[in-house]
């Protein structure tokens, strides 16, 4: 049982934004960051997978630089295997990151690729599925359960309003996957830092072609028309709202 | 006739051989039992250096024979065992002193004092003393039996593991046998003396005062002469044999506590709790914290043996008065079954319940019980036998954050302390914002040398209400001319909390790097308003190599009044009360200061009943500010409880903090708790600032 999960280190937004000067990017000194929260549910999945399997192998995949390793290492402390990044430069979109995966995947051949449905940072919920076209496997998105057959799973897709969608599909499979489908388990400070025994393999990735789409601006959206800040504390705000009920009603 | 009488008076020389036979097992047993309590202890993993080997024995012998920390918040308990213990103690140093005349003064030496003046003073000492015994044992059987205030009883907030299910019963027949035995010890002696009396009425044992007026009784009613010889002779077997029943059984029942309670007293560390250990470098998984009962600490262990049951953890922790699911003695008593009955005497006995060797704790501890702690300290400060329930919480705690079993809210601001440095989740950018609104820069100490570095801490930093207490502080200290500076976003959160909970892992990160950027600073002296960053820097960032001259605000407050660099303007004449912050009091000793600050700007400060060391915990402390409620449905937060008892004492104005974590609980409690309107909260800054200007 191995099982090949994509992660990413995400920025995480203050509430103060500063963009680059070309202004297709935000200004790293405004950015924190963090494991995509997604992907510690997929590799908290994986895990408890191959524990269920009593033999196995997780092995988290990013594509990126040095920076990516630090969410790497919260996989690993959480008990994946080994790490293997792909080293790149700059800023990726999600076809070109797939292509990066998938031949990573192909050289690994895992029982199961997992990915979050989405990283919080550019939030295109693209790169799974880019990647499941790129290698022809089957995929299934936002999956909240997996029950692993013999060459097949059944898994559970979130679908709008509340509803569950169970799908049974072959393995391998690209499968991402959805927040809350367990709790992840905690990595301490002290097995992350152990971590750093295990082994991350770095390779140079190939031709990862043109990128599918371009960032050509980056800004705050205006505040719309017709919104009015109130001011003050709560006995005056609620006067105002009063007022303002009065004048639309009357 | 001399004043003297013989030890075995009618005695065959069989029975006097049967006699030192006995002596021999029982002493036997005794050492058997005294060899495996030390083998058990040794089982125990690591060892801590016990220094200062001097001052122990001091403490020990102040402790032991002054009754210190016996008589504390129980006066009277103090005094009965006080009675009991010189009582014992005495009839325990007369049996000595005869055995030592009868077996070697006078045997080889030829000596033999034990008669005339000697004897008669003998006799006085051990009659009255054995009264003391017998005062002190019925006063204990009163307060047990029939004023059974709360401490004793073993209501439990929290259902034991099944296979303790029993022992409350067994610890009440326990108590009981022991008290009981001791009585029996004490009458048979008593009668012994007064039978003797009865028969041969020698007239100097008018200095046995109690035996003779039995004696003299016995003979009024005509029990005399070779009937009551009769009766010393079958008494003298009862109280002989059964004293040396009792010797024997003492590494096994209750009366073990005579002699762990001491050597737990002696290797109390005087720190536990404000500065606990750091990880063993290179730790694995399996070395982190308390797993399984060997993993404990030798002392640990022997800490477990030392527990009386006396109940006064159990009435002091906030945790247990406000319906969490703990108890600090229930935690003692059920660690002392699992070692006793996996590696002790009761394990070597085959006694139920048992326990596997190398036991896991972790599932007859439920982890709900050791999330309930506040790490307040309360318990550890008012142990008469020198327990340390926090430094043993915190190891268990340790296991349960290395198997990841917490809370996912607790989880959740571990993960935002490790990402963003501070519990609030905030950047680091915003860590100085509160400063904006004064009318004036505060330095930034990383470029700026500064006479005081000011340690703000993440409550003090970024909540709203917190804020105005910083604002004041700062305002304060620019006008008492004190050269400052803040770490502005080089700080990150001190981490005593996130130490607390158990994250060890993480808090050394954040010592190393606040150690790191602090060294890189110009400065005479640190202050912060938080008292448990106070704390973390103060005691325990010296292990990462962080050591500097730590204050708490309220000292520097006090000293910049007391030097006159602040002058107070006009009396403030409000009727305040104040509560010890645990981090600042408990942990550091530090009552004084505040106290003396309010004072100072004419406040009347009325006490509430529990203060200083005896304060109740708001609830936050222990990283219990970040996890999720557990306490019972219909019980008071510890604050609601706390802002009762302020109110409770009449028409206060103020309830003065020095914690930024009270600010937020006491400002929430006074809402909650319905007693909006009646009391307000002032941070002690806030007050000082009002009388300055």
């Amino acid at each position: 049982m191995k099982v090949l999960v994509c992660v990413k280190q995400v920025a995480v937004l203050g509430d103060e934004v500063e963009f680059t000067d070309d202004e297709r990017d935000v200004d790293p000194d405004y950015l924190d960051f963090a494991l995509n929260e997604w992907d510690s549910y997929a590799t908290e999945e994986a895990l408890r997978l191959v524990e269920a399997a009593g033999s196995g192998e997780v092995v988290v995949v990013s594509v990126g630089d040095e920076d990516m390793e630090d969410g790497m290492r919260r996989c690993l402390a959480m008990g994946a295997d080994r790490g293997i990044r792909v080293e790149a430069e700059g800023r990726l979109d999600p076809i070109q990151v797939a292509r990066a995966l998938a031949e990573v995947v192909q050289s690994e051949s895992p029982d199961l690729v997992f990915a979050g449905v989405q990283s919080s940072d550019s939030v295109q919920a693209a790169t799974g599925n880019a990647l499941a076209g790129l290698l022809d496997l089957p995929s299934v998105a936002v999956v909240t359960k997996i029950d692993l057959g013999d060459g097949k799973a059944t898994v559970n897709r979130e679908l709008e309003g509340g509803l569950v969608d169970v799908v049974e599909v072959d393995t391998p499979a690209v499968i991402t996957i959805q927040t809350g489908i367990n709790e992840p388990r905690y990595a301490t400070l002290r097995a992350i830092k152990q971590a750093e025994e295990k082994e991350i393999d770095m390779r140079q990735a190939g031709d990862l072609g043109e990128p599918g789409s371009r960032v050509r601006k980056m800004f705050v959206p205006p505040k719309g028309e017709g919104a009015e800040m109130l001011d003050g504390g709560a006995a005056e705000v609620a006067q105002r709202i009063k007022e303002i009920v009065q004048e639309k009603t009357a | 006739m001399t004043a003297t009488r013989d030890t075995f008076a009618g005695l065959e020389t069989w029975q006097i051989v049967l006699w030192y036979s006995l002596i021999v097992l029982s002493v036997a047993i005794f050492v058997y039992g005294c060899a495996r309590l030390f083998l058990k202890y040794r089982r125990g993993r690591g060892h801590e250096k016990i220094g200062n080997r001097r001052e122990r024995a001091i403490r020990v012998g102040k402790v032991v024979f002054t009754h210190a920390w016996i008589r504390r918040r129980d006066p009277m308990a103090g005094l009965g065992h006080l009675l009991v213990f010189y009582g014992f103690m005495v009839l325990f140093a007369g049996t000595a002193i005869l055995a030592f005349q009868d077996d070697f003064a006078n045997p080889v030496l030829s000596f033999d004092f034990w008669h005339g003046w000697f004897y008669k003073f003998y006799s006085l000492f051990l009659d009255l003393f054995g009264a003391a015994l017998v005062v002190g044992l019925t006063y204990f059987a009163v307060k047990r039996g029939i004023l059974r205030p709360f401490r004793l009883r073993y209501w439990r907030p929290v259902e034991p593991a099944d296979a303790l299910k029993p022992m409350p019963r067994r610890y009440e027949a326990g108590d009981w046998i022991f008290l009981g035995s001791l009585f029996f010890l004490a009458l048979t002696g008593f009668l012994l003396e007064s039978f003797r009396i009865a028969a041969d009425n020698p007239s100097f044992e008018v200095w046995a005062p109690v035996g003779w007026a039995i004696g003299q009784g016995f003979r009024a009613i005509g029990f005399e002469d070779g009937a009551a010889a009769d009766a010393r002779a079958v008494d003298w077997w009862v109280h002989g044999v059964f004293a040396l029943f009792w010797v024997s059984s003492i590494p096994f029942t209750k009366a073990v506590h005579m002699l762990a309670g001491p050597a737990g007293v002696a290797v109390k560390d005087d720190r536990a709790g404000n500065r606990l250990a750091p990880l063993p470098a290179g730790a694995k998984a399996a070395d982190v914290g308390y797993a399984f009962i060997d993993s404990l600490l030798p002392k640990h262990l022997l800490d477990l043996d030392a527990c009386t049951k006396c109940g006064k953890c159990h009435a002091a922790c906030p945790a247990t008065a406000t319906g969490y699911p703990l108890s600090p003695r229930d935690l003692v008593l059920d660690l002392r079954e699992v070692a006793e009955g996996s590696m002790g005497n009761r394990a070597a006995l085959g006694i139920a319940p048992e326990f596997p060797d190398h036991a896991q704790i972790l599932g007859t501890i439920k982890p709900e019980t050791l999330w309930s702690c506040m790490q307040c300290m309360a318990c550890v400060e008012i142990c008469p036998v020198g327990i340390e329930h926090v430094p043993i919480i915190n190891q268990m705690r340790r296991a349960l954050v290395e198997k990841g079993d917490m809370d996912n809210q607790l989880q959740q601001t571990l993960e935002t302390i490790y990402t963003s440095g501070n519990s609030f989740g905030e950047t680091s950018r915003k860590r100085g914002r509160w400063t904006r609104e004064l009318d004036f820069d505060v330095k930034d100490i990383r470029t700026s040398p500064a006479e005081m570095l000011w340690f703000v801490g993440d409550y003090a930093s970024f909540d709203p209400r917190n804020q105005k207490a910083s604002q004041s502080l700062a305002r304060i200290l620019r006008r008492a001319g004190v050269d400052f500076g803040i770490l502005y976003g080089g700080e990150k959160t001190a981490g005593n909390d996130v130490r607390r909970v158990g994250e060890e892992g993480l808090y050394a990160d954040l010592a190393e790097e606040n150690v790191a950027t602090i060294s890189g600073c110009s400065f005479d002296r640190i202050v912060t308003s938080d008292p448990h960053s106070f704390n973390t820097l103060k005691n325990e960032y010296p292990q990462f190599g962080g050591e500097w001259d730590v204050m708490h605000h309220s000292q520097l407050l006090l000293e910049l009044i007391e030097s006159g660099r602040l002058r107070v303007k006009k009396g403030l004449g409000y009727r305040v009360t104040y509560h010890d912050p645990c981090a600042l009091g408990r942990y550091n000793g530090v009552y004084d200061p505040p106290r003396q600050v309010l004072e100072a700007l004419g406040a009347e400060l009325v006490e509430m009943p529990r203060n200083r060391d005896n304060s109740l915990c708001c609830g936050a402390g222990g990283g219990r500010i970040w996890m999720k409620e557990l306490k019972g449905d219909d019980s008071p937060r510890p604050s609601e409880l706390r802002i009762d008892e302020a109110v409770g004492l009449g028409s206060i104005d103020y309830f003065v903090v020095a914690c930024p974590k009270d600010v937020t609980m006491y400002e929430d409690a006074i809402k909650t708790s319905g007693h909006q309107g009646e009391i307000e909260l002032r941070e002690l800054s806030e007050l000082v600032w009002e009388s300055i200007t």
